[in-house]
């Protein structure tokens, strides 16, 4: 198949005497959805943390395209391309929807201390993000931009995750169960707008999701996780009917 | 000559001055940095310090003054004596003025530096706790260290505005003519100073600095160094605020450091920003002014009180401003201006701005609109059926 565009080798990460992650290796193809699934406390989080920057492995590697990145701090990882978002909406509550959007572009010279005075010196770019983030706002049909993003719903804020993601111009997003405390057709609709957005802008995506009935049908390949390890990978289906995904995360079905 | 009511207008502006060049740094840093800066002091007394300590001693070196006199112990002498010299030279005055200002800029970032980077990658707790202990820290030095700013008896400071008492306009005596030109050129850094904030607040970087605030991990993620900004928005702020004690030094004329104490130059920013609204720059002015207002008229009107009170009148003004500070945190927390929504950073949309594409979801959205007006009484209607 195509290039790993993102892969861990050995990743090791303990808590004290808890070993949240041990010899953890994954491998997320170019273009593809990629599912991390688990049980509570299997250390999937943990491994998207490790991943981004927020925790530095006690061990092993991260790379991303070709570029180690192990222990890299997250604002550079996200630099690089490769963009998480939270379990829990953290939307800047105060910021309109679309600042939120705005603030997630890259590179834009107004950010500076200097220039940030200068109008002149980056107002090209802004009006440039500024087109941008409405474009987004349509695809995610998010109607309130004018409205502090406090007010959105579940999944509005969900979607404005995504959004924010977007902004960054992120070559692969890492997403913490995007479709958690959503309701089946909005959850639906959340993997159909990822879907969609992965086929159009060819953008790598790795999510952990629980609700493997709704999120299966969308993804190509499913790493399980227990136990701070990888107990079993392949397709979807070839790890739905490994015995020790059954045992370990589905519940024993067999007796 | 002035009357009561114009000395009185003075003496506001040239309080509020200052104290607005400080709040609005300490709104640069607390309402859009989110940095709970409890050491203003320490900026501010700073750039006070600067100003003791710089001038006079570089102009008794130009002018060969007080040679082999101690700088601080025969402060006054030499002083009287620069500013005989310095009024007839107003070249050397705004130059000797611009100097200092400049290295009161520079001092006063290098005490943010200073105090920030130890601490700067803890949570913002920490900062808070190190910012008030390096306030007093300043404080303390100024106190025992004689040579600095002539230790608790203070030192005098060059007047680079004594130039003005030698012209005469309105009919103003010549102390007059000095007072309401350096009040002028407060006034006047103040709006500067204003503007200048705006501009930066109103921007893609008061954005990041009020996203940083709401929520770091989020911030990080995105790829905005959250480290960096918050040591740059401490720099500048420590920076503007330097440039408010400074010219409340050059005002006053001399410096003391038990001036510069935490409840002045500390917490009363603090009930001025909370008053006029964190994040909004014209809030806190407007915050600033009114603070400064009540305190002076209390002041002003102290003989009309007196009788009515069974206290000290001085005592007044610090208890409606706690009790004030109270209410405010009760009733209106987010303060008299509160922080807008959105800044609109550019005037480019208007509403949904260049939506010429997806016209059939604005045609859609204006009817469904519509149709939610109509749709309470009928949703009510369905009820009862």
């Amino acid at each position: 198949m195509s290039q790993p565009v993102l892969n861990t080798v050995n990743i090791r990460k303990t808590f004290g005497g808890v070993v949240a992650l041990d010899s953890v290796d994954i491998n997320v193809d170019k273009g593809s959805m990629t599912m991390l699934i688990g049980p509570n406390g299997s250390g999937k989080t943990t491994l998207i943390n490790v991943i981004s920057g927020f925790y530095k492995p006690d061990r092993g590697q991260v790379t991303f395209e070709g570029r180690d990145i192990t222990g890299q701090p997250p604002n550079k990882v996200s630099a690089y391309g490769l963009v998480r978002t939270f379990q829990i909406p953290s939307p800047f509550v105060k910021l309109s929807v679309l600042e939120n959007l705005l603030i997630a572009s890259k590179g834009n010279p107004g950010e500076s201390f200097l220039k940030a005075p200068l109008k002149m010196t980056w107002h090209k770019k802004e009006s440039e993000i500024y087109d941008r983030a409405f474009r987004v706002l349509d695809l995610l049909n998010l109607k309130l931009w004018d409205q502090p993003a406090g007010v959105l719903s579940g999944g509005q804020l969900k979607l404005l995750e995504i959004g924010r993601a977007l902004m960054t111009g992120a070559k692969m997003i890492m997403m913490d169960e995007p479709a958690a405390g959503l309701n089946p057709v909005l959850a639906h609709k959340v993997f159909a707008h990822i879907c969609d957005i992965k086929q159009r802008l060819g953008i790598t995506f790795l999510i952990i999701e629980h609700r493997l009935d709704i999120a299966l049908q969308y993804v190509d390949y499913v790493y399980a996780m227990a136990l701070g390890t990888v107990i079993s990978h392949g397709t979807g289906e070839e790890v739905m009917n490994d015995p020790k995904v059954i045992e370990g995360y589905l519940g024993g079905t067999c007796a | 000559m002035l009357s009561g009511e114009s000395l009185f207008m003075l003496d506001l502006v040239a309080t509020f001055a200052p104290y607005m060049i400080i709040t609005l740094s300490l709104n640069l840093e607390y309402g859009f940095g989110g940095v709970p800066n409890f050491g203003k002091t320490l900026a501010v007394a700073g750039g006070a310090f600067m100003v003791g300590y710089l001038p006079g001693r570089i102009l008794a070196g130009i002018m060969g003054v007080g040679q082999g006199m101690d700088y601080v112990a025969q402060n006054a002498q030499i002083i009287t004596e620069i500013n005989n010299r310095l009024v007839f030279n107003v070249p050397l005055s705004l130059g000797i003025l611009l100097i200092t200002l400049v290295a009161v800029i520079l001092f006063g970032a290098f005490l943010g530096l200073l105090v920030t980077v130890p601490v700067v990658r803890l949570r913002a707790d920490y900062l808070a706790m190190t910012f008030l202990a390096a306030g007093e820290v300043i404080l303390v030095i100024g106190n025992n260290y004689p040579p600095l700013v002539g230790g608790t008896l203070g030192i005098g400071v060059p007047d680079p505005f004594g130039w003005a008492s030698t012209f005469s306009v309105l009919g103003l005596s010549p102390g007059e003519m000095r007072n309401v030109t350096v009040t002028l050129f407060m006034a006047i850094t103040a709006i500067i100073i204003f503007l200048y904030a705006q501009k930066l607040t109103h921007s893609p970087l008061g954005r990041v600095l009020r996203a940083i605030r709401d929520d770091e991990n989020s911030a990080l993620a995105l790829g905005k160094d959250v480290t960096s900004n918050r040591l740059k928005v401490i720099i500048f702020a420590s920076a503007i605020a330097a440039i408010g004690g400074a010219l409340y030094a050059f005002y006053t004329a001399n410096v003391i450091s038990t001036a510069y104490s935490r409840v002045s130059w500390t917490f009363w920013p603090w009930v001025m920003v909370m008053l006029g609204g964190a994040a909004n720059n014209l809030g806190v002015v407007c915050g600033t002014f009114i603070f400064v207002a009540v305190r002076k008229l209390i002041i002003f009107y102290k003989d009309i009180f007196g009788p009515f009170i069974p206290f000290d009148v001085v005592w007044l003004d610090m208890l409606l401003l706690g009790a004030a500070l109270v209410f405010i945190l009760l009733y209106k927390p987010e303060g008299l201006l509160p922080e807008k929504p959105i800044k609109t950073i550019k005037i480019e949309g208007p509403p949904p701005p260049k939506r010429e594409a997806p016209e059939e979801t604005s045609s859609s959205q204006a009817p469904s609109k519509k149709k939610v007006g109509l749709k309470l009484p009928f949703k009510f209607k369905v009820r009862k059926k």
